[in-house]
């Protein structure tokens, strides 16, 4: 990495306020190395493009120039990352965000030019995640998911990582209906990173400021107010667990599969040509267990007033924040493989996460694997209350009862012409806060929707259930992995809960709490 | 122009207290002409292939785009009957099918916003369908075959008990 004509990361506060916009904002930059960051990774694409078209290519050209081959190259090479990290340059110029009480402000883009508005109190999470280069800089991406499905989150990249911790706890703590003090002064403010300047001078001496970096003056306008919320972990995955996991996965099964087949090929054709064809299998398979690997690792989940903290990763570090209240639907899910660890994977629904089927593999997980006492803690987390009078029955009959077990309405016998395997494992239960959807026979699935977050509800029956006097119940829950449908009911149970489940969900939305939660019980 | 599906599904998709409102039958008339618009041509060109080339076996392509064209003109006015709303204190009913049968509930407070659409063979028959949307993608809650003011009531309507049960997510 070049340092010479940047600022050092370590330096004093790069990231400033810049001058009070022409609409009283305060207006603040993101780092100024985020365009080396983010043209390092364009200059990548970019090369690995011109190696993948440009093969033979480069040999003709090599023909054609013949010893000024390599000063070629090397001149597109250098014009290439130039003409990147001029860019790059100009749009972290054109890129700045402000953050107000009630909504964070971003504009940027040079030629097509985007303002984004994001109201707070519609906040689904907040996420910091920092790339592998950004982490060895001390940099992070503050991410805002708002419920706009692709494309909506807010990303602020980068940030210095003290700054993008302590503006998620700014920004937690307003969207939570907390409020700025009036008049921030350095001394009253709780966090860890206080710069001792002049209150009252909002605008730096214009003498003082380089024309392209805007270096730091006297504090932001929007100061950090706020102490990040105190945390208390509740679980973590052990590396071993993790591991042992992935072996006993699908992914890892066709990854030997594979394996096997292309050695196979080789012994028995006596050359190597033919397993090319079994390659791009075998390098998804391998690329699946990675992504698994990199996503899972060092897994903790910690609570805090301001909900569920997530941190995972291992070259790529993520730490999600999801809100009280944010988690729409929870599926607990258990493999094959899994059943005799009895280990089980908590998915969940937050509007906004997994938008993108790449995401939703890492950011829509509560545990990734899962001890059976681990997955009824991360079922806790998000919904404290079961409304059940033994939680723990009706959780045990729910991972692997059948039948009417621990309460559960089941499936008529009926319904074994449709599904001749699952049929006995099929069952919902209602209860004063929750509808439970249990299905899967050798894949287990236990799906759970909290009634204040239903969307909407559907029955529906083709000619064949009509015959056996069955019908499938479906909730629409927001996009993400959890879409609970209770399939082969009697048509009896399905009116029913076609019935109350709209009153229930009504109920329950007028009791549950404000969408500023921290505005509970004083407004 | 009796009512359809059996008598034990109607503890299902009819519950007793509810006074649904069936669509505009031009619904049934706008599908058709869709349907015409591709089939006639099919019909005319299969006609014209069979009359020139004289074989019996050719007959068979005209004659299988008309009959798929009867079996439409008998299943698309069905379907429009089977079609039909409610609207409740809190929440909008939207049921359809026939042979598959689907009962949607939505509850005023989950709507982000409704659509109101109306395509070129819709407006020649007066139409407009009626759309809500809510946080879930996999919400199919719209209604064919409304006449434009019917439309425009609706979407009001929602649109203002939307606002009165207000919700986030």
């Amino acid at each position: 990495m070049s340092t010479a004509e940047t600022p050092s990361v370590a330096g004093p506060a790069p990231v400033t306020a810049e001058a009070v916009g022409e609409d009283a904002y305060a207006w603040r930059r993101v780092h100024p190395i985020t365009p080396l960051l983010r043209g390092w990774k364009a200059l990548v694409a970019v090369l690995a493009i011109f190696a993948a078209q440009a093969g033979d290519n480069v040999r003709n050209l090599a023909h054609v120039l013949g010893g000024r081959t390599w000063l070629a190259l090397v001149g597109v090479l250098v014009l290439v990352t130039v003409v990147t990290l001029v860019y790059s340059a100009f749009a972290w110029r054109a890129m700045r965000f402000a953050v107000t009480d009630e909504a964070v402000h971003l504009r940027q883009g040079i030629v097509f030019r985007q303002q984004r508005q994001a109201r707070l109190d519609r906040l689904q999470a907040v996420d910091v995640v920092q790339p592998l280069l950004a982490r060895l800089v001390g940099l992070s991406e503050l991410r805002l998911e708002v419920a706009g499905g692709h494309g909506s989150a807010v990303s602020l990249s980068f940030l210095r990582e003290d700054e993008a911790d302590a503006l998620r706890a700014e920004l937690l703590a307003l969207a939570a209906g907390l409020r700025r003090p009036s008049a921030p002064q350095p001394s009253a403010v709780p966090g860890a990173q206080t710069v001792p300047t002049a209150p009252g001078s909002p605008l730096p001496p214009s003498s003082a400021q380089p024309a392209v970096f805007p270096m730091p003056g006297p504090a932001p306008v929007s100061a950090p107010a706020f102490a990040p919320a105190p945390e208390q972990q509740v679980y973590e995955l052990p590396m071993p667990r993790l591991l042992g996991s992935i072996l006993l996965s699908g992914g890892t099964v066709w990854l030997v599969l594979g394996v096997v087949a292309i050695t196979v090929t080789i012994v028995v054709s006596e050359s190597i040509d033919a397993a090319f064809g079994v390659l791009p299998a075998v390098l998804g398979a391998v690329s699946w267990v990675w992504s698994r690997l990199n996503g899972a690792a060092t897994f903790r989940a910690a609570i805090s007033p301001d909900g569920i903290r997530l941190r995972h990763g291992l070259t790529e570090t993520r730490t999600q924040t999801v809100p009280p209240g944010r988690v729409q639907a929870v599926r607990l899910h258990q493999p094959l493989l899994w059943r005799s660890r009895d280990w089980w994977r908590v998915q969940i629904n937050v509007a906004g996460y997994g938008t993108e089927a790449k995401e939703r593999e890492n950011e829509a997980v509560l545990h990734p694997v899962a001890t059976r006492q681990e997955a009824m803690t991360a079922l806790w987390l998000v919904l404290p209350d079961l409304g059940v009078a033994d939680p723990q029955a009706v959780l045990d009959a729910a991972f692997t009862g059948r039948g009417d077990d621990g309460g559960f309405t089941p499936s008529p016998r009926a319904a074994r012409w449709v599904d001749p395997i699952g049929w006995r494992r099929r069952g919902v239960l209602v209860t004063d806060r929750a509808l439970l959807v249990r299905s899967g026979r050798w894949w287990r699935s236990v799906e759970v929707v909290p009634h204040e977050r239903t969307q909407s509800l559907a029955v529906r029956q083709g000619p064949i259930q009509r015959a056996l006097g069955v019908a499938t119940f479906v909730v629409h829950s927001t996009p993400g992995p959890v879409s609970p449908r209770a399939e082969h009911l009697t048509e009896q149970a399905a009116a029913a809960l076609m019935d109350e489940q709209a009153a229930r969900a009504r109920h329950a939305r007028q009791a549950a709490g404000p969408e500023q939660w921290m505005r509970r019980g004083t407004s | 122009m009796t009512s359809s599906g059996p008598v034990s599904t109607d503890a299902l998709f009819q519950p007793a207290d509810i006074v649904w409102t069936p669509v505009s039958p031009r619904l049934a008339a706008a599908r058709l002409t869709v349907a015409a618009i591709v089939l006639v041509p099919l019909l005319v060109a299969g006609v014209v292939w069979a009359v020139l080339t004289g074989a019996a076996a050719v007959w068979t392509a005209p004659a299988a785009v008309l009959a798929v064209g009867v079996w439409l003109g008998w299943l698309v006015p069905r379907q429009v009957r089977a079609v039909g709303y409610a609207e409740r204190a809190d929440d909008l009913l939207i049921r359809r099918g026939i042979m598959f049968k689907t009962l949607v509930v939505v509850p005023y407070g989950r709507m982000q916003y409704v659509d109101v659409n109306a395509g070129p063979v819709d407006r020649s028959f007066g139409i407009a369908a009626v759309q809500l949307h809510t946080a879930a993608p996999n919400t199919d809650a719209s209604i064919h075959g409304l006449r434009p003011e019917e439309a425009a009531r609706l979407r009001d309507r929602l649109a203002s008990r939307g606002e009165a049960r207000l919700a986030g997510l």
